[in-house]
């Protein structure tokens, strides 16, 4: 069993607590939320999808974290790592949608020769 | 130690997160993800999930932003190209949503969690019963192949259905 670095052993002033955690990754979601919103460049509106699902994977290892320190946890070998798979298969799903997503982007780039989603209003019509 | 370093990637996280949504031109966009997945990646080690802090570096920091970077060359917009993106109506809109948000975060700060939830998680290693350590990669396989199999076959379908739509579709004339 490797040795783990000491900045994970020393005692911290507890500022990173599970409040601040989750703060932070709802203000990444929400500028990413506000990023597929506002924006009318396909390209960012793709970027902050990844904003957001990055936020979501914050907090399921933030609340994976706060399951293994819980009392109740401490028989359990591997409580709390169930968030981090579910984490995992985020990143999965994420490289899968911006494959595809990309992939739409070029198809569109070739026949219309626009990113722009102003221009994307064939359906209106 | 640990503080100042969540500090510096919180900080770093918003503002590269703040640069992507409001550049005019998407190849700064693009660029700025990659401190912003670094920043990610020390939030992940940080809370102990180190496999997952590998994860997200191979796969954001070295597959996802490299094919958003080739996508933005295939394209090759001019600079003159990228016409002005925001409307007087977004910009209320977006007022009016950053109140919210700082309506629930003033809410959340003030209110919080109870104090049992309130762990200073980042401060110790957790005490396992037969001396594992949590989220390393011995500790995420046996739940990954045991309970998580069947989604864990599923996912290898759902990439493998991506890469071939991915192809498909660049590929063709449609």
């Amino acid at each position: 069993m490797f040795e783990l670095p000491s900045i994970l052993l020393a005692d911290a002033g507890g500022l990173m607590n599970l409040k601040a955690c989750l703060i932070l990754a709802g203000a990444i979601f929400s500028i990413g939320a506000w990023g597929v919103v506002a924006r009318r460049n396909v390209l960012i509106v793709l970027v902050s999808l990844e904003l957001m699902l990055n936020a979501v994977n914050l907090v399921f290892a933030s609340f994976a974290r706060m399951h293994a320190n819980m009392p109740h946890a401490a028989g359990n070998a591997t409580a709390g790592e169930d968030g981090q798979i579910f984490a995992l298969f985020i990143i999965a799903v994420a490289a899968a949608e911006a494959a595809v997503g990309l992939a739409i982007v070029i198809t569109y780039f070739r026949n219309k020769e626009t990113v722009d989603t102003r221009d994307m209003n064939e359906l209106k019509q | 130690m640990i503080d100042f370093a969540f500090i510096v990637a919180a900080v770093v996280c918003v503002l590269s997160g703040a640069t992507i949504v409001s550049r005019k031109n998407p190849v700064y966009s693009v660029v700025f993800m990659l401190p912003f997945f670094l920043a990610m990646t020390t939030l992940f080690v940080l809370l102990g999930a180190t496999f997952l802090a590998s994860i997200q570096m191979i796969v954001y920091g070295g597959a996802i932003l490299v094919v958003f970077l080739f996508v933005i060359m295939l394209i090759n917009l001019r600079p003159e190209e990228l016409r002005e993106d925001f409307s007087m109506v977004s910009w209320f809109l977006s007022c009016l949503g950053a109140g919210f948000l700082a309506a629930i975060i003033a809410l959340f700060a003030q209110r919080g969690t109870t104090s049992d939830m309130e762990l200073k998680f980042a401060s110790k290693v957790v005490e396992r019963a037969n001396g594992s350590i949590f989220g390393s990669i011995e500790n995420l396989a046996y739940p990954l192949f045991e309970k998580h199999m069947i989604p864990f076959e599923l996912a290898s379908v759902l990439i493998v259905v991506a890469t071939l739509g991915a192809v498909l579709l660049s590929k063709k004339k449609i």
